[in-house]
This record gives structure tokens, C-alpha cells and sequence, in this order.
């Protein structure tokens, strides 16, 4: 049967989570032997994607990413922090922001698959769309 | 106020009203597309046969696909339109629905595709309600049997082989024998049957669809008839949610009592397409490369076929799928199975339709389980041993052949045989009321047709339909109303046969 790229980070992160650094180095390297026996090597950067995805999983993490037309303050981060951790389960999010002006104003939440549009311009368009009808 | 005014207050109210909601949509992005397949990653949501938003283009068109692969980390949608605008990357929303399609009156007389988009021109669909495609047939608790008849015109159905209203009647045979004209020939019978008709073409030629559109529109059949079309030139996601379409919006016209009937022309090229789908998608091939569900692909759609009990409101559907087959072979994989789904088939044979025969319909292979409980008292009285007399007729004449020395009894079975094939053959277009059917199988069942010459019969019934329209409309009309014979009626008709029988010049007496 064919070891995907998921069964691997999975496997990693079963051996090596939990347990101190002198033994994780030593787990790394035996996995590292496996992957250059079994022919692997290739699929690096795919189990590393994976393997971070399955360690926010495990641990409560929680990328998520926030668009905005301007800046926004401390206190309104820490806002949205606990919003999006009371929406998702997660423990902490972690956030990246990223400035757009075409959205005029408001945010737009992304984190795993799902988004939230809060922006202006989504709103503007729904209300074209209503008043046309 | 003037209408600035108006206007500007209008707003404000609608401004007013407004409130923005926060939605959470899930999303996903596409990671391979082509053959009119995309696979999706992301949307972990999505569910089964869910409809989903490619947000390419322009808001105006927005191309949409229909979720048929969960699997662990991709989801393998069909593409319902053009899958060119579509790139890999390109962002993709869960709509939380499942496919619709507009139902109502206003889709009566429009050719739509199997979106409910408009084909003929005649501006967009005014629906106000939609019906999803995929729907569970009705139970057992809602169902009653089948009893009331559809008057398909065509005198050799009527008789053997009656087809009930809610009944599921497959015609198969080979192509180019006439298998859409049986169809076609039902849909302009229905003129004044209180029916409602769907015609749904699969893969067919669009010039075939459009002269028989214009053929529906001169008899007048499209006042009752809407045409669902996925040519041949439409990608097979369409053509393979044409049936379900069609049949969610005779459902409407089910829902509300009404009877309906609906062709799907053919369940053939829509088991092609299906397979596919299914090839693409990468889902194991079965026999003849169809996946393992092609079973349950037909049989969830003609089971939706259906006759209420009143309670549920008494409507109807009708259904009428048609297979092509190739060189005769009823045992190939498709037909096999539709063949076991339906309440009976009408078989049509290269032969009898090169030979003359037309309609061709072989009365041996050809059955219909409901049976004489879809036809009216009066047929059941004329046409009641007719299937066996045609099926021993045709075994008898293979021995005539021989030219053995035949007793009278054979003989006279012979005879009667030679005048009912004469007596089946009709033309396209040209449906035969129920009451001339009844009086032209009353003159031969009673022997009144035996000294006609065989080769003057079709001239003898088209001379006695017109003799009867003209001097005795009121028998015509009794059996119609009727729908039994009594013995005055019997005496009349026998009396009318023999008057128009004087008439008739060609007879030796």
C-alpha cells in the first residue's frame, strides 16, 4: 500500500510528541533514515505542511488570517482573538493580518476552510443584490 | 410627491430595513480541472450531491458543479456549464442546497434546459417555486394501483398492451425504428386528457429536438408539453441530471393532483454519460465499464413514477423511458435492468417496421403488467383476446408458409390475423380517438370485416371513421362517455358497419 504524506507526519508525531528534545532529535533522524529507505525524501515539504497541521490540531492552534482596509489597534485583536477562539474550539489563535483597501471597510475572518465576511463591500453588494429584486 | 420623492423614500425605508448579517461560509479552492470534473480542496462541509459555487468570472455568471465525491481531503464535483472559466486555485463555496430547478405553470410550453434555463428565447422563467432534482419516490402508504387508462392514439398499444396512468412503459428497440415517434404520438394524443407532458431529450440531435418542437407546436401539443433538452453537444453533467430535473417539475404539477406524463428520451445515452462521470471521478467500472450504482440511477428515477391515492391528492406520473438498443440485443447490461424496473415494454423489431409494419411493435415480446385494468370497459369487451390472437397469428403464418394443407378452423384464424396487422398499421402523427378504436376492433372481433379484402382494410377503417363522423357522431360520443358497450350500442355499431359497408364500392357482393 502507498504511505501518503498525512500517514507519515501522523506517525511523527506520534513517536515524538510528548517527549524532551534529546529523544525528539534521535526520532528525527531514525525518520529520516525511513523516509531516504523507503524512497521519501521527495514528500519533505508536504509532511512538514502536514505535520503542522496535525500539531494545531492536537495542541488547540488555530491559524487564522484577517483582512482589513486599515490597521487595526491591540485591543481590537485581542477581540477578534477571542471571537474566532469561541467560534472554532481552539485554545489560541494565532493571527496574521494582511491590508486591503479594496474592501473599504470592516474585516474578513479566514481560519481553516471557513470565511467570514464582515467587509464593507460584501455588504454593499448584498444590498445592490436585495434592491434589485 | 412626485416620484423623486418617491423614490428617494423608498430607499431610505429599504435602507432602513437592512440589516447585515454575518454568514460563515466554508470555502475551498480547486486543485485540478478538467473534462468538466474539478477536485476541490477544502469545503470539509460539503455534503452529497450539495451545490457548489466556482467564483470565477463575473458575479452575473457564476458557474456552479454538484459536490458527487466526498472523499478524505478532495471533493470531486461535476461542473454544470462551461468548465473553461474555471482555473486551478479558483476559490469554491458550499451553497447549503441542493440542486433546484423551477417548477410551476410557467414552465408549460417552454423548451428549458436542465438547469430551468430558457432555450426557445422567450425570456427567463417567472417560477416562484423550485423543486430540488434529487427526491425519495412516494411510499407505499401514498400509492394506489394503477387504473385509469393513457390514450396514447395508437391502436395497436391501446389494445395489447394499454399503459395506465402512473405506469412506467418502456420502449426499446433498435435505432431509427420509431421508438421517439411512439413517444411523440402519445404527447399530441393527449390534447383534452387532462394531462400534463414532459418530453426529456438526452444527448439528441438538437435539429431532431427542434423539428419535433415545431411538429408539437403545429398540432397544437405544446399548450400542455414542456421540453427539457441536453443536446448532444452539452457536457455530460447535464445530461445526466436531465431526468431528475424533468421529473421535479412534473412533480410540481403531482403535487397538485394533476396527471402528468414524461418521456425520457433515452436512458441509454444518460447511462453513457453517467458512466462518464463515473469513469472520471475515478470510481471502479462494473460491467460493460458502468460503475456499480447504473441499477440505482434508473430505478431512483422511475420509481418517482407514481399514482396517488386521493387522499394524497390523486395525481399521477406517467413515465415513458425509452432504450436503444444495439442490433436487437435486449440482454445487453442497460436494458436488462430497465426492462426490470418498468411495469412492462413495448418491443419494437427491425423486421416487422422494414416489412411494413408500422408502428413496429412485436406483440409477442411486447407486455404490460398493469394490463386490462388501464383500459375502458369497452376496449377490454372489443380488444380482450386480441394479444393472444396476434401472437398465435404470427405463429401460424410461419407454418402457412410451408404450404401445408390448413383445416378451416386455421384458416379463418389466418384470415382474421392477415386484417388485424392491417388494422395495426398506422401512420406518424395521425392518433386514432378511443371510440373509433372501439368501432373498428368492434367490426372485426364481430366478423363484420371478414369479406373485406385484405389489402382494402386501411381504406375500410379510414372510410368508416368518416362514415361514422359524419351519420353517427352519437355513437361515437356514448362510448366515449360511456366508456362501456350495452347491447343497443353493440346492435348500432353493428348496423352502422353494415350501412357504411353498402356504400362501400370496392366490395363484391
Amino acid at each position: 500500500m502507498r504511505i501518503t504524506a498525512k500517514k507519515f507526519a501522523l506517525s511523527l508525531y506520534e513517536s515524538a510528541a510528548g517527549k524532551p528534545a534529546s529523544q525528539v532529535k534521535l526520532i528525527v533522524k531514525k525518520f529520516v533514515e525511513l523516509l531516504a529507505k523507503k524512497n521519501k525524501l521527495a514528500l519533505e515539504a508536504r509532511i512538514i505542511m502536514e505535520f503542522e497541521k496535525i500539531w494545531n490540531e492536537e495542541n488547540g492552534l488555530l491559524e487564522a488570517e484577517i483582512t482589513s482596509a486599515s490597521d487595526l489597534d491591540k485591543t481590537m485583536i485581542k477581540l477578534l482573538q477571542g471571537y474566532i477562539a469561541q467560534l472554532s474550539d481552539a485554545k489560541k489563535v494565532i493571527i496574521e493580518e494582511r491590508i486591503d483597501k479594496n474592501i473599504l471597510g470592516g474585516v474578513i475572518i479566514k481560519y481553516g476552510d471557513k470565511v467570514l465576511d464582515g467587509s464593507l463591500k460584501n455588504s454593499l453588494e448584498e444590498l445592490k443584490s436585495k434592491m434589485i429584486k | 410627491m412626485s416620484t423623486k420623492d418617491f423614490i428617494v423614500e423608498q430607499l431610505k425605508e429599504q435602507i432602513a430595513g437592512y440589516k447585515s448579517s454575518l454568514k460563515e461560509q466554508t470555502v475551498g479552492r480547486v486543485i485540478e480541472v478538467g473534462d468538466g470534473i474539478a477536485r476541490v480542496e477544502g469545503i470539509s462541509d460539503a455534503m452529497m450531491s450539495e451545490m457548489l459555487e466556482f467564483a470565477s468570472g463575473q458575479a452575473a455568471d457564476k458557474t456552479y458543479g454538484v459536490a458527487l465525491n466526498l472523499e478524505e481531503d478532495r471533493v470531486g464535483v461535476i461542473i454544470l456549464g462551461d468548465s473553461a472559466k474555471i482555473k486551478e486555485g479558483d476559490e469554491v463555496r458550499c451553497l447549503k442546497k441542493i440542486l433546484e430547478v423551477p417548477v410551476g405553470e410557467a414552465v408549460i410550453g417552454r423548451v428549458l434546459n436542465p438547469l430551468g434555463q430558457p432555450l426557445d428565447g422567450r425570456g427567463e422563467i417567472a417560477a416562484e417555486k423550485f423543486y430540488p432534482v434529487e427526491k425519495i419516490a412516494p411510499g407505499v402508504i401514498s400509492r394506489q394501483s394503477v387504473k385509469e387508462p393513457v390514450q396514447t392514439g395508437i391502436k395497436v398499444i391501446d389494445a395489447i398492451i394499454p399503459i395506465g396512468r402512473g405506469q412506467r412503459e418502456l420502449i426499446i428497440g433498435d435505432r431509427q425504428i420509431g421508438k421517439s415517434a411512439i413517444a411523440i404520438d402519445t404527447i399530441i394524443n393527449q390534447k383534452g386528457q387532462n394531462m400534463k407532458c414532459f418530453y426529456v431529450a438526452i444527448g439528441q440531435k438538437e435539429s431532431k429536438v427542434a423539428g419535433l418542437v415545431a411538429k408539437l407546436e403545429q398540432s397544437g401539443a405544446m399548450d400542455y408539453t414542456t421540453v427539457v433538452l441536453a443536446g448532444a453537444s452539452a457536457p455530460a453533467s447535464l445530461l445526466y441530471i436531465a431526468p431528475y430535473a424533468g421529473c421535479a417539475m412534473a412533480e410540481y404539477f403531482l403535487d397538485q393532483g394533476e396527471d402528468v406524463l414524461i418521456v425520457y428520451d433515452d436512458l441509454s445515452k444518460h447511462a453513457v454519460a453517467y458512466r462518464e462521470i463515473s469513469l472520471l471521478l475515478r470510481r471502479p467500472p462494473g460491467r460493460e465499464a458502468y460503475p456499480g450504482d447504473v441499477f440505482y440511477l434508473h430505478s431512483r428515477l422511475l420509481e418517482r413514477a407514481c399514482k396517488l391515492n386521493p387522499e394524497h391528492g390523486g395525481g399521477s406520473i406517467t413515465a415513458l423511458p425509452i432504450i436503444e438498443t444495439q442490433a436487437g440485443d435486449i440482454s445487453a447490461y442497460i436494458p436488462t435492468n430497465v426492462i426490470s424496473i418498468t411495469d412492462g415494454q413495448i418491443y419494437l423489431t427491425p423486421d416487422l417496421f422494414y416489412q411494413g409494419n408500422r408502428p413496429a411493435v412485436d406483440a409477442g415480446l411486447s407486455v404490460s403488467r398493469v394490463g386490462s385494468s388501464a383500459q375502458i370497459k369497452a376496449m377490454k369487451k372489443v380488444a380482450g383476446k386480441m394479444k393472444l390472437e396476434a401472437a398465435q397469428f404470427r405463429e401460424l403464418a410461419a407454418f402457412a408458409q410451408f404450404g401445408a394443407d390448413l383445416d378451416k378452423d386455421t384458416k379463418a384464424k389466418l384470415e382474421r390475423g392477415k386484417r388485424l396487422q392491417e388494422i395495426f398499421k398506422q401512420g406518424q402523427y395521425a392518433p386514432v380517438a378511443v371510440a373509433n378504436q372501439v368501432l373498428i376492433f368492434f367490426a372485426l372481433t364481430s366478423g363484420l370485416a371478414d369479406d373485406v379484402p385484405v389489402e382494402k382494410i386501411s381504406e375500410f377503417e379510414a372510410g368508416l371513421h368518416k362514415y361514422a363522423a359524419a351519420s353517427a357522431e352519437k355513437i361515437l360520443k356514448e362510448i366515449a362517455e360511456k366508456k362501456d358497450l350495452n347491447e343497443k350500442l353493440e346492435s348500432e355499431m353493428k348496423k352502422l358497419v353494415e350501412d357504411y359497408k353498402e356504400t362501400a364500392e370496392y366490395l363484391v357482393r
